[in-house]
Formats: structure tokens, sequence, C-alpha cells
């Protein structure tokens, strides 16, 4: 019976790493929190593993629960830490912290500590809007694509973990691929963006010489650089 | 039951006051007890153009605040029956506006049997404007032929869809877009944004086009909204769109550059 209750499989989920340069504890959040900053939406109870391999020694100085209470003060959820001498590691379980295998094995936490934290994706892989995107508006989808079926105007904002497609002009800041998907696409019915961004490769339209503005367009990622061609 | 329609921009100086007063003007006009509020605290300009800023005692604030009653504080319109006026506070601003006050006097105004109530934002798209759309069921989208009021517009349309209580409720403000300051002349020459160019960039229903006109400036200075001046352009597209407004088919007017006849072009 409990069987169905509950299920516990061995999964690779995409978490964020960070990689600790400093055992200092004020530096790290404040580099964190510009990080945060800069893109708040990507960033909010998103889970966190630590990763102390470039620390080596300097492991020691480190004080894992202000290290911890950081991570949750900014809004991420700390799922685990890695790469830390064994002498340390005492001290991190005692600071509450899951002991995560360094990398190139499956990244299950080994503590008893369950630290599955993680957003649950109710299977939606795909955001459809139907209005138009205005300006100062902003859809996040991290989940997957988002569709459009109006147009997006200047001075708005789409950010999607996937694709993202557009039956209608796109006028304003369109990011594909957030997490880091490579293969995302940005499709429209018009091509008037100001800014186009797959995982994190962007150009601003205005610097792109190609005369497909105005033009049913398809932007895609090759190598790193954006490729943009006409969808017909 | 009362209909609240906010007129919006986002910019400054598109028309707003003008468009609120003759749109209010025209609704009593066609003998519904209509009322206008003045949401732009602390730089009132609604009761000149109505030409009753001598007559102002009480102010939305006092109502707000309950210093005075809403009975004491509208002030009834010389030019029009049916047509109610509620002037904004000069010597307070915009935070004196809170939901629940605004509310209570929303509530005060359909208890009263207002047919309309229109509600005049300021420019800019914080607490007064916000304030002024929150109760909103129809918009009114005040646009200039230029492309930064465009812009402000469209911020305007998104706050539409997000910060009102239509919107937190699951419904949508009935959007409206009305376009003033159309001048057909400088759309021909490329000075300014032609009417489809408009449409294109903020696909709401087009609800009016009022032209660039000598007349509006006139009746701003005389205190007489636009749209009691019957001879003037500007008034007929007012009237024009007060009567779309209500639900009547009246096909659009002064969108081409208007020909001049043989004797007109012979003496200016």
């Amino acid at each position: 019976m409990s069987a169905d209750v509950v299920e516990i499989k061995g999964e690779m989920t995409l978490v964020s790493v960070l990689q600790l340069a400093s055992p200092d504890v004020a530096k790290v959040r404040q580099g964190l929190q510009q990080k945060r900053d800069s893109v708040p939406q990507l960033f909010v109870n998103s889970p966190l593993v630590v990763d102390c391999s470039s620390l080596g020694d300097a492991c020691q100085r480190l004080d894992f629960q202000a290290l911890r209470e950081a991570i949750v003060d900014l809004g991420f959820i700390p799922v685990g830490i890695r790469n830390i001498p064994d002498a340390c590691q005492e001290q991190a379980v005692l600071a509450g912290w899951a002991m995560l295998r360094p990398v190139r094995q499956s990244a299950i936490p080994r503590t008893g500590r369950p630290a599955v934290q993680e957003p649950v994706t109710a299977g939606k892989s795909i955001e459809v809007i139907e209005r138009p995107v205005r300006s100062g508006q902003q859809v996040y989808f991290p989940d997957g694509d988002i569709v459009v079926l109006q147009h997006t105007s200047a001075g708005s904002e789409i950010l999607a973990g996937g694709s993202v497609h557009v039956y209608g002009s796109l006028r304003g800041r369109v990011l594909a691929g957030i997490h880091g998907d490579t293969s995302a696409r940005i499709f429209c019915q018009k091509l008037e963006a100001e800014l186009v961004a797959i995982a994190g490769n962007y150009r601003l339209l205005d610097e792109i010489e190609t005369d497909l503005k105005g033009q049913p367009a398809m932007v895609w990622l090759e190598g790193e650089k954006l490729r943009i061609a006409p969808m017909f | 039951m009362s209909r609240i329609v906010v007129v919006t921009s986002g910019k400054g100086g598109v028309g707003k006051t003008t468009t609120s007063a003759a749109f209010a003007t025209g609704l009593a006009m066609r003998g519904y007890k209509t009322a206008v509020i003045d949401f732009d605290v602390g730089l009132r300009n609604l009761d000149l153009i109505m030409g009753c800023e001598r007559r102002v005692v009480y102010d939305f604030v006092n109502v707000i605040n309950g210093e005075a009653s809403l009975k004491q504080a509208l002030i009834r319109d010389k030019h029009t029956e049916n047509l109610h006026v509620l002037p904004a506070s000069q010597t307070r601003d915009k935070d004196a506006l809170t939901q629940e006050g605004v509310g209570r006097v929303m509530d005060g105004l359909r208890d009263d049997g207002f047919d309309f109530i229109v509600c005049d934002s300021p420019a800019g798209i914080e607490r007064g404007a916000h304030m002024a759309m929150y109760f909103a069921d129809d918009a009114v989208v005040v646009t200039n032929p230029e492309v930064s009021s465009v812009r402000d517009s469209d911020r305007i349309l998104g706050l539409l869809q997000s910060k009102t209580q239509k919107a937190e409720q699951g419904g949508n403000v009935r959007e409206h877009l009305l376009i003033t300051r159309y001048s057909p002349t400088r759309v021909a020459s490329g000075e300014m944004l032609g009417m489809e160019d408009i449409l294109e960039i903020l696909a709401v229903p087009l609800i009016g086009v009022v032209p660039e006109s000598q007349s509006v400036l006139q009746a701003s200075n005389s205190g007489t909204p636009v749209i009691l001046d019957k001879t003037s352009d500007a008034g007929q597209a007012y009237d024009d769109f007060v009567r779309r407004f209500l639900g009547e088919t009246v096909p659009h007017r002064f969108l081409e550059v208007e020909k001049k006849g043989f004797l007109k072009r012979l003496f200016g």
C-alpha cells in the first residue's frame, strides 16, 4: 500500500551550483545577492548546491551555519554541499547541510536528511498567453515553452526555460532557454524585438545585420552564435 | 447599477482632463446621472476645465477622510443637468487616496443612483493613477499620435490587466482607445504616427479620434467643456465618442486631410 503513496527515484535534476571562491560568508553573501538582484524572478526559491572544490583547505575557515543562513536569507533553498575535505564534513552536517557526492556521480544526498525541496511542476510544460504582453509586463515560465497568441510590446519581457513562440509582432525582449537549454528557439510572426537571447547568449536586434526585421523569423543557437532565419 | 469609467493615459498633457470633462458632460446631456471625479490630488485641474473652481468648498479627500459628506462635496454643474463634479484637493498629496476610502466614495455614489462615474486619472503610474483605475469597469485610454504617449498607454493597458479589482477577481476592464490631438496634415507629412500604426501597436478597439483643435484651448480657458461647442470639430468628435460609448455605431471622422475648396485656396 505504502508503495503507492511514495516512490523514491534516482533522478537527474538541473540545479544551480554556487561555486565558492572565498570562505568569507559576508563576501559570498554580497556576491550572491548581486547575482540574484540582476534577475530576481529567476532565483526566487531556487534550489542551490554549494560546491567547495575551489576552496581546498580554506574550507576549515568556512562558517557552515552562517553560509546556510545567508543562502536562505537571500531566498534560495540550500539543497546540499559537495567537495569539502573530510575534516569539515561533521561541521557541515551539524549545520544542517546534506552531503552531496562529488560531481560525475549521481547527485543524490548521501545523508539521511531529505533535502528534496525542489519546486514541484505539475507536468505543465507550456504557458499560453492569450492577451498582448504590454510594455512593463513580464512573462516568466521556467518549466517550458511560452506561446503568445498576440503581440508583445516594446518594453516587455518574455523569459522561458524552453522555446518562445509569438504569433504576432515580437517587439520586446525575449529570453529563451534561461536555464541553459541551448536547443531552445524563438519563433515569431514579425521580428521587431529589442533583444533576443538563448541560453544566456544575447544580441540586440539593432546590432544584427539582417533583412528579416519585420518578417516571420526564427532564432536559434549554433555553437555560441545566434542565428536568424526566415521561417517560410 | 453604476458604471465606473476611468480616463487614463500614463503620459501627462495628452488630454485626460479635457476628455473627462467632455465625456461626463456628453453622458449627462443624454440624461444619465453622471459624476466626474478628479483623482489628481495636489494638481487639481478638472474644476477649472468645468468652470466651477470658485464653487469648491469640500473636496474628494475631505470625503475620504469623513470630514464632509458626498452631498456637501459634489458640485452641481452649471452647464448641464444631471452632472456633478467631485474636485480634488489642492493642498494634499496622492497618499491621501486610500483604497478603502475611494471604495467608500464609489459605494456612496452608487447608492445615490449615479449611472456613470467618470474617474479623471492623474498622469503617471503611481498611487493616484492606480486608485483612479482600481474600481473601473471601463477604461478610456487617451493617446496622442506620438511614440512616447503610445508607449505609456501600452504600459497603462498592462496595469489595467493586473492592478484593478476586476483583474484581481479574474475579470477584465473593458478597454477603449481614444486618440486625441490628431492632425491628419501632420500624419500625412510623416511628423505624427498614423491611426493604423497606433492601433497596430496597442491592439485595443478604437472609440474615437479627436482632431487637434484651437477650440479645445478656448474651451479650457473659458471653463466650458469643449463638447458644448457644437460648431467645433473637437466638440463633434467628442460627441461621436460618447455616442459610440453608449453603443451607437458612428463612423469615424476627421481622419483625412481636409480638401481645401477653390475659394479657400485663393484666400487661405
